[in-house]
């Protein structure tokens, strides 16, 4: 027995209706204030060096974060699904916590660290090294924060992929590097690519950490999410909503890329 | 030789999977690894493979030591059960792999792999990608892949355990084509019998990581040695009869040994083997000429028509100490089944033979299985006294060659050491751990559970720990209820060199001498009866005296056993020190005597007089009950 149409449009409806000021509203604001000023106004804003170079430093050090992370993450992965040594468990949750830490008390840790008067910092000092309130600092706290991404995206299908195609590898006479090169690699292509666009994505829009170590330095460390809070506190609402919106954007689009990709993976399993 | 094993081992910490497997196989066979699973025989083919580590023996693949070599440098073709066909790569470019890490030209890999998907019926379909491919084509590239760069041998793991029955079918009659036309030596590992008969040349039988028995599946159906092959190998009636005058009997029935029965001995137990083919089952008696040795009458019980043939379960009763292993007998009943087929005849109306009608039962052929020797159980306490008993128990059921049980019994919190100390004592046992050697924790408190085990598990010796004390509950109880020897333990020989047989308790035994004389045997000792003749015996009781020890001398010449008999007049008023004396001046390693049945009228004397002699000996003491 089919619920006459009308009613099945209910429960949807409803949905809709609540999200409508938690998700939907907001997300439509940021557009409304960024395009207050008409489309020249909002190209004024973004050619400003400081929006111009906040945006560029976000995405190169996204871009860092997520190669580094990317092959981190994958070796770390292959390490703690293929290897059985005491301690893997402990590790395994070792590499897991960042997510769970606020990103604040990360920022706050490494610069007890690295910070001039930090563990390792003060040794450095001496040296003219100064990794904190630099782009190095900016670099090494999302690493830190986006870790769990690679690993957690890459690790199940490791885990999933039985030990036999391996070994098939090996019977067949590839090398240890050959196997992981054609045969394990290619098994991962689908995990790899929505891991590296999770650890972009989360590394375009850190910001508890990277205000902790960066400094906030205008044209130095400042990056999209620290200029848009900056500009906001400065009152100059338009150059911050025109920036957030260029963040958006650009979070939709990878958000667009990991459906396509996921999608993709699951097509050709089923 | 394409592959030899030698003393092939292999552990999962502290699990032995694989223990001591010996096997050659010969160039272009197709041999078999047939086995229940967590038998070992799939790791034996990852061994081979170089996928898992020995933890000792050799792995000889066409004359070359490859034992410490990595699974790249083996050349073996390795087919799994779950296929792991590359999914990201298509059919051809799977089947190329193996070449393209050998860094053939692409023309030479294209041609190789168009013909090889020819030749197992994949033609046109190199440019699929896996996820297109059904479960049966997806083995045949993971078989095509393995093939591709020409490997010494082809090793396969449970290949067609994931298809339906008739995809299995043809997989099986294109691999066998294809191993024949290539000539490739190949090893295939499964639980599958009849796949494992249709299939191989020859056949391994693996069991708890031991290797059963080796044979071509004819005669492994037909002749096998051992009672695992004989009911793990297609269904089979195995009957246990014993050795009577150079004829086997079956409660009141006698069978001649077939001329290539394995050699028995009198009174030894034997196993009779018989298929379900080889059974007449029919209303009528059968003629003469028929040759058929009729067992007696029974009644169908359950009956299946399967078109070519009719399926009978016959009951049979009324066989008095026969016991039957397969088809397994009904709990608690003194009946046994024997399994029939009869072949359809439409001349014979609807039902040739209809259930609960009842039937003469006879065998036109049957098979002897090879004897097994005594069958032993080992009571091992963690006591000095268990420790002996475990330590001699050793020694005698080594020399016995027969399956020997070590038991333990152990409070529900104290299971895993008792299971723990029973682990150690397998693996130091004398000879290494077998197939033969299993234990078994029970729990409860000791005198009982021995009791019940030593009943329930037709036991042909009982080796108990003992005090100085006597007798002991137990071993009373275990003569008393099952009759079976019971061997009491306090000092422990290293060797078994010299037996004494007392014959001196009442009436002289027959059962004592057979039993020392086959413990002698087996271990190489030298036997001595004595007989201890009363000072006022009648003369006709010396004569008996002196009959019976002829008697025991001629059983141990028999044997072919080192033996003297002498017969001494009792000087003190007591047996026992006469004994004792004896056994302290002829250093023996063994006292056997005999204990009179349970309701002899010289029972309550002969208790008396085995609790003096346990008193006056630490040695190793084994009691025989007399045969009724």
């Amino acid at each position: 027995m089919n619920p006459r149409p009308k009613a099945v449009l209910v429960p949807p409806l409803l949905l809709v209706l609540t999200l409508l000021p938690l998700l939907l509203m907001p997300l439509g604001a940021i557009f409304v204030f960024a395009g207050r000023a008409g489309l020249p106004g909002l190209i004024a804003t973004l050619s400003q060096p400081d929006a111009q170079f906040a945006l560029r430093f976000s995405l190169l050090i996204a871009f860092g974060t997520a190669v580094v992370n990317g092959i981190l993450g994958t070796f770390a992965a292959y390490v703690l699904s293929k290897y059985r040594f005491r301690g893997r468990e402990a590790l395994n949750i070792v590499v897991n916590l960042p997510v769970a830490i606020p990103t604040v008390v990360v920022g706050t840790s490494l610069l007890l660290l690295w910070g001039p008067i930090g563990l390792l910092g003060q040794l450095l000092d001496p040296l003219g090294i100064q990794p904190m309130f630099a782009p190095a600092g900016v670099l090494l706290a999302h690493l830190f924060v986006t870790f769990p991404y690679m690993l957690g995206a890459v690790k199940p299908v490791l885990d999933e992929l039985e030990m036999t195609y391996e070994e098939a590898a090996y019977t067949i006479g590839a090398s240890r590097w050959q196997t992981f090169r054609h045969i394990i690699l290619p098994a991962l292509r689908g995990g790899m690519l929505s891991g590296l666009l999770m650890t972009f994505a989360h590394s375009l829009g850190e910001f508890g950490a990277t205000v902790m170590v960066s400094g906030n330095l205008r044209l130095r460390t400042q990056t999209a999410p620290l200029f848009i809070f900056a500009q906001f506190e400065a009152g100059n609402i338009e150059a911050a909503n025109a920036v957030a919106a260029v963040l958006a954007l650009i979070s939709f689009a990878i958000f667009m890329l990991l459906q396509w990709a996921t999608q993709r993976r699951s097509g050709r399993v089923s | 030789m394409s592959i030899i094993l030698t003393d092939l081992t292999a552990r999962y910490g502290a699990d032995t999977v694989v223990n001591c497997v010996s096997l050659e196989i010969a160039d272009g066979e197709l041999f078999v690894l047939l086995g229940g699973s967590g038998s070992g025989k799939s790791t034996i083919l990852r061994m081979i493979a170089g996928l898992m580590p020995l933890a000792a023996g050799r792995v000889e693949i066409d004359g070359r030591d490859v034992t410490n070599l990595p699974p790249q440098q083996r050349d073996t073709g390795f087919v799994f059960q779950n296929y792991s066909v590359f999914q990201h790569m298509t059919v051809a470019q799977n089947v190329e792999f193996g070449l393209r890490i050998r860094r053939v030209a692409s023309s030479d890999r294209r041609r190789r792999s168009t013909e090889l998907l020819d030749q197992v019926g994949l033609g046109g379909l190199g440019a699929r990608f896996p996820d297109q491919l059904s479960g049966g084509q997806l083995q045949r590239v993971a078989l095509a892949r393995a093939l591709a760069y020409e490997p010494t041998v082809l090793l396969l793991d449970e290949p067609f355990s994931a298809l339906d029955v008739k995809i299995r079918a043809q997989l099986r009659q294109s691999l066998k084509e294809i191993q024949r036309q290539l000539g490739v030596t190949t090893i295939l590992v499964t639980h599958d019998q009849e796949e494992a008969f249709e299939l191989a040349d020859r056949i391994a039988v693996i069991e708890r990581g031991f290797l059963v028995e080796v044979d071509t599946p004819a005669a492994l159906y037909h002749k096998p040695r051992t009672e695992f092959a004989a009911t793990f190998v297609g269904g089979g009636n195995v009957l246990v009869g014993r050795m009577e005058g150079g004829h086997m009997r079956l409660g009141s029935v006698t069978l001649p040994l077939p001329p290539d029965a394995p050699p028995h001995e009198e009174d030894d137990s034997v196993r009779l083997l018989f298929r379900p083919e080889t059974v007449y089952a029919d209303a009528k008696l059968p003629s003469q000429q028929q040759g058929i040795h009729v067992l007696g009458e029974g009644s169908v019980c359950d009956e299946i028509f399967s078109g070519s043939q009719q399926r009978l379960r016959l009951e049979m009763r009324g066989f008095e100490g026969v016991r039957s292993l397969a088809p397994p007998p009904p709990y608690g009943r003194r009946i046994f089944y024997i399994d029939a087929v009869r072949i359809s005849d439409p001349a014979a109306g609807p039902v040739g033979v209809e259930l609960g009608q009842r039937v003469w039962v006879g065998l036109s052929r049957y098979h002897v299985l090879d004897p097994t020797g005594l069958k032993v159980l080992i009571a091992c306490a963690e006591t000095p006294a268990g420790q002996a008993a475990a330590a001699f128990g050793g020694l005698v059921a080594r020399a016995a060659a027969g399956p020997t049980t070590l038991l333990a019994v152990a409070e529900p919190e104290r299971m895993t050491a008792a299971r723990d100390h029973l682990e150690g004592l397998r693996r130091r046992w004398p000879g290494g751990p077998s197939l033969r050697l299993t234990s078994k924790v029970r729990l409860g408190v000791a005198a009982t559970e021995v009791l019940t085990e030593a009943q329930e598990g037709d036991y042909e010796l009982v080796v108990l720990g003992r005090q100085r004390e006597g007798l002991g509950a137990v071993a009373q109880q275990i003569l008393q209820r099952t009759e079976t020897p019971v061997l009491l333990v306090q000092e422990t020989p290293s060797q078994i060199a010299r037996i004494l047989v007392c014959t001196a308790a009442g009436e002289p035994g027959k059962s004592d001498v057979r039993f020392g004389g086959r413990i002698a045997r087996r271990t190489g000792a030298a036997v001595k009866v004595l007989h201890i003749a009363h000072p006022d015996a009648a003369s006709w009781q010396h004569r008996r005296a002196e009959q019976h020890m002829a008697a025991a001398q001629a059983v141990l010449d028999g044997l072919g056993v080192e033996a003297e008999t002498q017969i001494e007049e009792q000087r003190t008023p007591e047996l026992v020190p006469a004994i004792v004396a004896e056994a302290q001046a002829g250093d023996y390693d063994l006292l056997v005597i005999g204990a009179p049945t349970w309701r002899h009228p010289a029972r309550l004397r002969w208790t008396d007089f085995a609790t003096q002699i346990l008193r006056s000996t630490a040695r190793p003491v084994l009691i025989v009950p007399m045969a009724t």
